[in-house]
């Protein structure tokens, strides 16, 4: 079993070294962002995945939280739709977040919390709050927007572009700027780091963990640290699935209060 | 015998005395560069103390920091501080400090940098920055104040309940920062030219800025006192030869005193600092007898030897005995349990002994090591002897009435004994170390003004524990064993449980539940035909997940709640923040802000999922100042608006008396916490303490007494002036209503170890006249020529001595130089008046004093 294992990332290694050979550079940042945004929140035409979120404060107190994501891409690019669902710890068990990512106006984003038995509307403000308390913001998990910053490329290296992101409206932002490493072979940003406006980075965002699963690169571990508080977040993400054939329903404010358990189910 | 020795040694080899007196002063002074200010009232308790402790223990759970609470003050604008202009200022103060060294800016709160939840139409709320950028008109100045007030939280925390104050609070890394980030913040708000005025409070600025002054006092006022000794000498005595002996003495106690103290690495508390004005006037007495004795002996042309040697086999012994009698006052102060005033009174007693040791050694070497000629001026410049002086006449007069009016003075002494009974009754303990500072001090004022317009900026801490009666791993093992039991489950089923519950093994309980319900769900799946079974027992399992996290428990959070609610009705409490706020202002605006939903959800699951939406704003570990992230401990946050030990003691009764009411839950239990806690305990301690010291040095004393007269009647006689001094100074205390605080306490202790001095020259100089004349109206007028007059000038030295103190810029400096002059004064006077009026009473005068003997 170990040994298949690795022969299959050594196979996948080498056809993406290969990849990198013949793929020239690219020059456009904007493409570069663009086909980044893609292999981040696009793969396939929808995806499953079960998250198991620690979150650990700056004195190395853990708390757990585990839901399972559910994705479908409208358009490539373009308007998609994510379904969050809680499974533990127990007390947040079937709370659901639910956002719809519009591509020329606001998202739109929802709420059921089912022990109050209560659906709300979030309104679209400021997308920079933290995801459930971790270290994540809700925009690192449903993704930025490219067109909310200005890009430009700083370096690139044998296996790596850097950019370097502005925002557009800084009063939406709670960083000066950020610095993106983005891995050539397949698009992943690989690390994040935020400035503030003196230029020091007092957040982090990587993925420790990139897979091939079914054909994708898949970050299968990522990481916020806080600088400044010392405190960090790791999501693992388990049993990733694409290409299921989601249906739209599934992502309607009706499946809030009746969830689309097939859907969430594990696949046997 | 130790005299002969001693005394010899400096009269033989003045050189020897000289060198090892520089060498020790020198180890000394070296070790001072060294010195380390401490002004935390926090070491008033032992490291170890128990609440002490616990302050710190809950300081690291709930990561609760130091903290400068800066106000900016608005009373003209008829919106206060909500107006574009302050709320502008604000934000660019709030900012600029974010970034300022030392600051914990995740922690900073100020409007710009704490959330809002609103309601955005129907069904919708938002979470959004309540001030992300400063307001451009009144319009949104309003919409600001009308967010804030629908805040609990925030009402009346950041910005004062009549609008006219905001507050930012800055949580720093370390209290010792806290008087340079007060001078930087103090910098920006000189960049503004704003119509609002500016304060900053918060006990680390207290600190630190008493610690800066608490320098000059030392810098200024010893050398001072230093000085006026100096003058006060030249003065009684008109030479310079004859006053440079005592002054050396006085300097080398101080150096050797403060160098011991530094060098064994005490660090100099407020009672520390006051060491060297304490030493300075105690131990120039000594040698001022001794060279007024041989200058009046010696006779120009001789060897001084043999003069010297008289006088101090004359003045050894009373010296000796007043120098312990003394430092016994100050040593007693060892059985206060407070850190800084044991280390006072203990290094204090060291000098008093340093400096009756460098009398006997360096004052006679420096005798021997003068000049023929210098010994001569000397002569002339010896202590006049003057009956027809002022003080001469006065005295003299004093001791005829005292003789013939004895009954009405004793009556009159009674009457002053039990009002100040009465008055000792009334004292109130109190203390509040912001109060240390002068009333006009900026901190003062800031202090005044920011709890004028806030409910308080004082904090005390109502901690909460749930006490789990078992670990929570066995109770869920047993749970699962026994459900299994109940559904006869086979042994490969209960092979399969194990293996789950060792696999998810953790220490953390949420994790370990999670991992074994995640086990079970998949057992679930995977053995369809058992699948109610592994259901159930994953039921089990969130069930005791849920139950353990126990401060979500609608149980605890209504208790709180209800405590919180009477309390606030409270005169002494400005308000309480807890967890149950939190939670009822959150689900009230997840139900669209309806105020008629400002209450608690009705289950543990529906609290966990409000507080679960809280913490998707932009401040989520706000949480975690209010309840830890196992669910075990909560706390409640009382803002009071004084933080004087009374006012704080009260509160704590009135929660006593709500929880003897209203029992706490099963397994709860609550403790205090804050600084304002641990000035209650450490001046609880102090007065248990000071009385114990009182008693020590009184018993140690008047045995003292006793074994030195050989009698107890003299003995218990010396104790009495004294006595009725410290009874009449507490008594005044209680009267005009000054409060009992730290440096008041301590005076009691010394004062007795000081003023029984007097006595002790009174009584021996009226017995052995009276063994002379065997006469009792001849023995009052003789000891009101000499002994009175001595008496007196040393009460004028000593107590002269403390008054610089009076010109210290910080109020314990003020209250123990005026005390202890006040009590040097009051208790000379009682001496020379009460003895003689009581021993008058005493029919039995030979049996008193011995009877006559051969002069």
């Amino acid at each position: 079993m170990q040994s298949l294992l690795r022969n299959m990332a050594t196979a996948t290694l080498t056809a993406l070294m290969s990849m990198s050979v013949l793929a020239a550079d690219l020059t456009d940042v904007d493409a570069i962002v663009e086909r980044a945004n893609l292999a981040s929140y696009y793969p396939g035409n929808d995806g499953r995945s079960e998250v198991r979120m620690t979150i650990t404060d700056g004195q190395g107190r853990e708390q757990q939280r585990q839901f399972t994501i559910l994705r479908l891409n409208e358009e490539p690019g373009g308007r998609q739709h994510f379904y969050v669902a809680f499974s533990r710890p127990a007390d947040v068990r079937d709370t659901v977040f639910m956002v719809t990512k519009n591509v020329a106006r606001d998202d739109d984003r929802w709420l059921y919390l089912p022990s109050l038995d209560l659906v709300r509307r979030i309104s679209a403000g400021d997308k920079r709050t933290s995801f459930v308390g971790s270290h994540f913001f809700y925009e690192d998990v449903s993704g930025r927007h490219p067109g909310e910053d200005t890009h430009v490329l700083l370096e690139t290296t044998d296996t790596h572009y850097l950019i370097e992101s502005h925002p557009k409206d800084t009063s939406t932002a709670d960083f000066h700027h950020y610095r993106v490493n983005i891995n050539k072979q397949h698009f992943l940003p690989e690390k994040i780091e935020y400035m503030d406006a003196s230029g020091a980075v007092y957040r982090t965002v990587e993925a420790l963990d990139i897979q091939d699963v079914e054909g994708f690169p898949t970050v299968m571990r990522s990481r916020v640290q806080d600088l400044r508080s010392g405190g960090q977040t790791v999501m693992e993400f388990g049993f990733v699935a694409y290409n299921l054939g989601l249906p739209v329903e599934v992502f309607s404010e009706r499946s809030l209060r009746r969830q689309p358990r097939d859907w969430l189910r594990r696949p046997q | 015998m130790l005299r002969d020795r001693l005394v010899s040694l400096s009269i033989n080899h003045p050189r020897w005395v000289f060198v090892s007196f520089l060498l020790f002063a020198i180890l000394a002074a070296v070790q001072i560069p060294a010195i380390q200010v401490d002004t935390d009232p926090e070491n008033m308790l032992p490291h170890d103390q128990p609440d002490r402790v616990y302050h710190e223990e809950v300081k690291a759970r709930f990561g609760m920091h130091d903290m400068i609470v800066v106000g900016i003050v608005n009373e003209t604008h008829p919106a206060g501080i909500y107006n574009p202009d302050s709320l502008t200022t604000l934000h660019q103060l709030s900012e600029a400090i974010l970034s300022l060294e030392g600051v914990i800016r995740q922690d900073q709160m100020a409007l710009n940098l704490v959330d809002n939840i609103t309601q955005e139409g129907l069904g919708t709320i938002r979470f959004n920055w309540m001030m992300a950028q400063p307001p451009e008109n009144q319009a949104e100045a309003d919409a600001i104040r009308e967010a804030v007030e629908r805040l609990p939280l925030l009402q009346n925390t950041l910005v004062s309940g009549d609008h006219q104050a905001a507050g930012i609070y800055v949580p720093i890394t370390h209290k010792s920062e806290s008087y340079r980030l007060s001078q930087e913040i103090q910098a920006i708000i000189d960049t503004f030219d704003s119509q609002d005025r500016f304060y900053m409070a918060g006990l680390p600025v207290a600190e630190d800025t008493f610690g800066v002054e608490m320098f000059i006092q030392m810098a200024i006022s010893a050398p001072l006192a230093g000085l006026m000794i100096f003058v006060l000498m030249w003065v009684f005595f008109r030479s310079f030869v004859l006053i440079t002996a005592p002054m050396i003495v006085a300097m080398g106690t101080v150096i050797i005193t403060m160098g011991l103290l530094i060098g064994q690495g005490y660090t100099v508390h407020i009672m520390s600092s006051m060491i060297p004005i304490f030493l300075m006037p105690i131990a120039v007495v000594d040698s001022v007898h001794i060279l007024s004795e041989f200058s009046d002996r010696y006779k120009p042309g001789e060897k001084p030897r043999q003069a010297l040697q008289e006088v101090l086999g004359h003045l050894f012994t009373p010296m000796l005995f007043t120098s312990i009698t003394s430092a016994i006052g100050f040593a007693s102060l060892a059985f206060t349990p407070i850190p800084p005033v044991q280390i006072f009174g203990l290094h204090v007693a060291f000098g008093i002994l340093l400096a009756f040791l460098l009398t006997v050694t360096f004052v006679p070497a420096y005798i021997m090591s003068l000049s023929d000629k210098r010994l001569a001026q000397l002569k002339d410049h010896s202590l006049q002897e003057d009956d027809n002086s002022r003080l001469g006449r006065a005295l003299s007069l004093t001791g005829k009435l005292s003789v013939k009016s004895a009954k009405p003075l004793l009556a009159i002494f009674m009457a002053v004994i039990l009002l100040s009974a009465w008055g000792v009754s009334q004292i109130q303990i109190n203390d509040n170390p912001v109060r240390w500072f002068k009333s006009d001090h900026s901190l003062r004022v800031a202090d005044r003004v920011m709890n004028s317009h806030f409910s308080g900026t004082y904090d005390a801490f109502l901690v909460f524990e749930k006490n789990l009666s078992q670990p929570p791993h066995a109770q869920l093992t047993t749970e699962l064993t026994r459900i299994l039991q109940e559904n006869q489950a086979t042994a490969e089923q209960q092979l399969a449980l194990q293996e789950m519950l060792s696999e998810a093994e953790n220490n953390d309980f949420d994790r370990f539940t999670s991992d074994l319900g995640a086990l079970l769900d998949q057992a679930s799946y995977l053995d369809l035909d058992n699948e109610t079974l592994w259901l159930d027992l994953l039921d089990e399992v969130e069930r005791i997940q849920v139950e353990v996290k126990y401060f979500l428990s609608p149980e605890i959070l209504d208790y709180m709640d209800r405590l919180m609610q009477t309390l606030q009705q409270s005169e002494d409490v400005g308000k309480v923040n807890g967890l149950p706020t939190l939670v009822k202002t959150v689900f009230r605006e997840l139900n669209a802000g309806d105020d008629t939903h400002y209450r608690l959800p009705d289950s543990a699951r529906g609290v966990a999922q409000t507080l679960l939406s809280f913490q998707s704003s932009h401040r989520p570990d706000d949480l975690w100042k209010m309840v830890t992230p196992d669910y075990l401990s909560s706390l409640l946050w009382f803002q009071l608006s004084s933080g004087d030990n009374q006012d704080v003691s009260r509160v704590m009764q009135q929660v006593a008396d709500y929880m003897a009411e209203h029992p706490l839950p099963d397994g709860v239990s609550a403790h205090w916490a804050g600084m304002s806690y641990i000035n209650v305990v450490w001046q609880e301690q102090m007065v248990n303490g000071m009385l114990n010291s009182l008693m020590g040095a009184f018993l140690m004393v008047l045995v003292m007494m006793i074994v030195l007269f050989r009698s107890i009647k003299i003995g218990l006689l010396a104790m009495l002036p004294l006595s009725i001094t410290i009874l009449f100074i507490y008594g005044l205390i209680g009267w005009i209503g000054k409060d009992y605080d730290m440096p008041i306490a301590v005076l009691s202790a010394l004062t007795l170890g000081l003023s029984v001095d007097f006595a002790i020259h009174f009584l021996e100089r009226a017995r052995a006249i009276y063994r002379a004349t065997g006469s009792w109206p001849a023995t009052v007028d003789e000891v009101y020529k000499g002994p009175s007059r001595a008496i007196s000038r040393n009460a004028i030295v000593i107590a002269i001595g403390f008054t610089p103190l009076l010109l210290a810029p910080l109020v314990p400096y003020i209250t123990v130089g005026f005390f202890l002059a006040t009590i040097m004064a009051v208790s000379a006077l009682v001496t020379i008046v009460i003895l003689p009026a009581v021993i008058q009473q005493i029919k039995d005068k030979d049996r008193l004093f011995g009877g006559q003997q051969e002069a």
